[in-house]
């Protein structure tokens, strides 16, 4: 069935026809490796966008194949000829957007825009909880952690670095951010922290298609970090969104900005030789890493997480290339069953590798992981604890 | 029969959501890595043997040709849908389980869909691995790799898939099942094994494959030598292995070649030479050391500028990217290639490289050449945008003549890719008909009614048993 039959894509037909179908980027898709079906891979999905921008009509089968990609772009590091497939797949997503985007999704991004709103809500989350009020299987959908009803507030430490502290990470994850400040502080570094403007990045904008919006919330960060101190990120998604502000707001401001943001792990390792002593009588850990893809793929800067752990834990890798885990910002929430089946290769990969604990630096990937069952935390959280700081 | 009867019954025989009939998603199922196209009927998801068979039963019922496809990572169109009635796509990457590890034996059975460096990482633990590497092997199946009797850079020291199957469990186009060689060290009979690897799903679907495993080598060795003539280099492949030295892995690059990889790997490749060769011994580390210094004294003898050793895995693993993401990397300087395959003496490396660019500059064309010369298998590589009026004329005018210039210095048309759609009807050049009419005799054995990815490897109209007179003398039977 034809949804429409205009071209609605737009896209730079110099950037899609730099796929030349090689197919290097296949085993790289977590959609293509449980699925094995072209429309659900990275080559599928940039011929599909070829076919529509040559004319094809938007069918529901199209509709299908940008919907079902995690994008993690694991194909974007595999491909040799750099195919920018995120530019690619967000700007499909934008086009096709006032169409695809449910309002109840609009709707749920709106919240994490505001953080009291997502306290509020968390805060009655956490009370539901306690009285079994949570159909499980929402639960599970949302991959709910054990909320907390009531979070100590933090507290700045001086000017200099700002710490990001974002939405759903502020208020379902703190404790994370309250380890990087220790660490930090404990390395002699002031962390500064924004104000209500820094609460959401837009990254699940991003993905959506929803970009005017993202653009707009990018100028809402920038300005809640005068200055021109270094902006630290403890997550991966959150992390990538900021990097990228330069190229998505499109303005020498926002690329100024872009280049003070660091992933935290990474400028940590730049300073490994402050970080602090493992504290006395610390038992043996043995910590599987598992990276992000906006770490991994987009930032490219997975490596730093293991220099900053190894002084604490023993590190081990997980055998499955640095598959994505499913988790994919809302990806998990809307697309379940296909995030489930990659989540469970994921969980094979840790089984086999049998750590005390899974680290991830991302809240999405950690809280979809803890919900299949792994025991999971965040690198700084370990960090931390580790040198006796929480 | 109509198509619509034929989608019904194979959704009756595998269920409906395993077979895919929505005008959209089949475009997706029309080609391969190759530049050709096809078009299909429906494109069938089995997960089991008894799947497969249902399908190949199903298609017999309706009489309808059927095209088995892996990955799609194929570089002769061997799993273009093909032909004047569009065929059933039988896709396999469902089927991707190892099934069984003998690591006493070194022996494993995997479903076709495995992906081949899938299968290396998973009998790693064992100190094993899967020898055929071709350069897509992140992405390729071991089912591909039966069908186009796969290489890769290390075949030139263990040999090509061939040398790693021993048996195979294959459906043939009647549906019925049966196993093809055997675990015994000499089975009985004919080796029908033989035939079917690289028969380029000609001759039945394998669904268990039982792959040959081998020792991980106890110590590697990479060379990296560059040269600012290609002709040197191309010798100095002749002279390491007139030296009595066989290496894993004897390849080449040239300049085009450097200049594109050098840009994705960032691996420090001297960008401003006109070739490279990566040389790499494995074995005992006594003897990986002594001829490791033998390869460099005659790469140096042979003009090589430098000779780099890899430090270590690392390095070794960046070296090994570049050249594998060859293929994929010339997208920096224009969208499409057209790839060959000739294997060509060693001794004559020299002159028909410069044929080829010879050919190439003559139709206003650029060629890189990224290829195993070990063993003399060429992989000319022409790049071109095809949006550029009457520019794929030229690339096929090219190709034929790059072909025809292999061919007159002793060489055949494929090493390793097969010859699929691309290369069929440049059968001729090698084969007489006699020849060919006693391979169609051998595939109609196989599959008499011809509904296995028909329209592949022989030029259509090829008389088959019987139908030649006589056999005369000094044909390839």
């Amino acid at each position: 069935m034809a949804v429409t039959g205009r071209n609605l894509l737009g896209l730079d037909p110099d950037e899609l026809s730099c796929c030349v179908s090689c197919g290097l980027c296949l085993s790289t898709c977590p959609t293509f490796r449980v699925s094995g079906e072209e429309a659900k891979s990275p080559r599928g999905r940039i011929a599909a966008m070829r076919l529509v921008s040559e004319g094809a009509a938007v069918t529901e089968s199209f509709l299908e194949v940008i919907s079902s990609c995690v994008m993690c772009r694991a194909c974007e590091t595999a491909c040799p000829s750099s195919v920018h497939f995120g530019s690619l797949m967000e700007d499909t997503r934008a086009s096709l957007a006032a169409t695809t985007v449910p309002w109840w999704q609009t709707l749920a991004y709106k919240t994490l825009e505001r953080p009291r709103l997502l306290r509020l809500l968390t805060g009655m989350g956490a009370v539901a909880q306690r009285l079994h009020l949570i159909p499980p299987a929402l639960e599970s959908r949302l991959s709910l952690p054990r909320l907390a009803v009531r979070q100590e507030p933090l507290t700045p430490t001086g000017s200099d670095v700002w710490l990001f502290t974002g939405c759903v990470m502020d208020a379902w994850q703190r404790p994370v951010h309250a380890a990087v400040i220790a660490v930090l502080s404990a390395m002699g570094f002031g962390v500064a922290l924004p104000g209500a403007g820094a609460a959401c990045c837009g990254a699940l904008h991003s993905h959506a298609g929803l970009t005017s919006r993202a653009v707009t919330l990018a100028g809402r960060v920038m300005s809640a970090f005068p200055g021109d101190a270094p902006v630290l990120v403890d997550s991966a998604g959150c992390g990538a969104q900021l990097r990228d502000y330069g190229r998505l707001v499109g303005t020498d401001e926002a690329a100024r900005f872009s280049a003070r943001v660091h992933d935290v792990h990474e400028w940590l390792a730049a300073r490994a030789d402050l970080l602090p002593p493992v504290k006395a009588g610390a038992g043996p850990l043995t910590v599987a890493v598992q990276d992000p893809c906006h770490l991994r793929h987009v930032q490219k800067c997975h490596l730093p997480v293991r220099k900053v752990l190894s002084p604490y834990a023993s590190v081990v890798e997980l055998d499955d290339d640095g598959v994505c885990c499913g988790a994919g910002g809302a990806y998990s929430a809307l697309r379940p069953e296909m995030a489930r089946a990659i989540r469970q290769a994921k969980l094979s990969a840790i089984d086999a590798a049998a750590p005390d604990v899974v680290a991830s630096a991302n809240p999405g990937c950690s809280l979809w992981l803890a919900g299949g069952g792994a025991k999971v935390e965040h690198p700084m959280v370990l960090v931390a604890q580790r040198a006796g700081l929480v | 029969m109509t198509v619509g009867a034929l989608i019904a019954d194979l959704r009756c025989a595998i269920g409906a959501d395993r077979v895919r009939a929505d005008p959209f998603e089949m475009t997706l199922y029309d080609r391969d890595a190759s530049t050709m196209r096809g078009s299909c009927a429906a494109v069938c998801l089995p997960a089991s043997t008894a799947e497969v068979s249902a399908v190949l039963r199903t298609c017999r019922s309706h009489d309808w040709p059927f095209v088995a496809r892996g990955s799609g990572t194929g570089l002769a169109g061997g799993a273009v849908p093909s032909g004047p009635k569009p065929p059933v796509v039988v896709v396999t990457t469902r089927m991707n389980r190892v099934l069984d590890v003998d690591v006493d034996n070194r022996l494993a059975w995997v479903e076709p869909g495995v992906i081949n460096l899938d299968l290396s990482r998973a009998v790693a633990e064992h100190g094993l691995f899967f020898a055929p590497d071709p350069s897509s092997q992140q992405s390729c199946s071991v089912g591909g790799n039966v069908a186009n009797n796969s290489g890769g850079p290390h075949c030139l020291l263990y040999g090509v898939t061939n040398a790693h199957i021993a048996a195979l469990d294959v459906v043939l186009a009647d549906g019925e099942l049966v196993r093809l060689g055997g675990l015994d060290a000499e089975p009985d009979g004919l080796d029908l094994r033989g035939c079917f690897v690289g028969s380029e799903g000609t001759m039945g679907i394998a669904t268990r494959i039982c792959v040959r495993l081998t020792e991980k080598p106890r110590s590697v060795s990479t060379l990296l030598a560059d040269f600012t003539d290609m002709g040197n280099a191309a010798r100095a492949v002749s002279a390491v292995i007139s030296a009595g030295i066989v290496p894993a892995a004897l390849e080449m690059m040239d300049k085009t070649i450097i200049g594109v990889v050098e840009a994705y790997v960032q691996a420090g490749l001297p960008t401003d030479a006109e070739a490279l060769l990566l040389v790499e011994l494995d074995g005992l580390q006594g003897g990986v050391r002594v001829e490791s210094a033998a390869v460099s004294a005659v790469l140096s003898g042979h003009g090589a500028r430098s000779v780099r050793v890899a430090a270590d895995d690392t390095e070794r693993a960046v070296w090994w990217k570049a050249r594998k993401s060859a293929f994929g990397a010339v997208a920096r300087i224009a969208p499409n290639y057209y790839l060959h395959d000739c294997v060509v003496p060693r001794s004559v490396l020299v002159d028909v490289l410069g044929e080829v660019n010879a050919i190439a500059r003559a139709e206003g064309l650029l060629v890189g050449n990224v290829f195993h010369a070990g063993d003399g298998n060429l992989h000319p590589l022409i790049v071109f945008d095809r949006r550029e009026p009457g520019v794929e004329a030229k690339v096929h005018e090219a190709g034929r003549r790059i072909i025809e210039a292999c061919v007159r210095a002793g060489g055949s048309l494929s090493g390793e890719h097969g010859i699929g759609l691309e290369k069929r009807d440049a059968m001729s050049l090698v084969f007489t008909e006699a020849d060919m009419a006693a391979q169609k005799c051998l595939r109609d054995a196989f599959d008499p009614e011809g509904r296995c990815n028909p329209d592949k490897v022989l030029p259509s109209g090829t008389a088959g048993c019987g139908e030649l007179a006589s056999v005369p003398a000094g044909a390839w039977i």
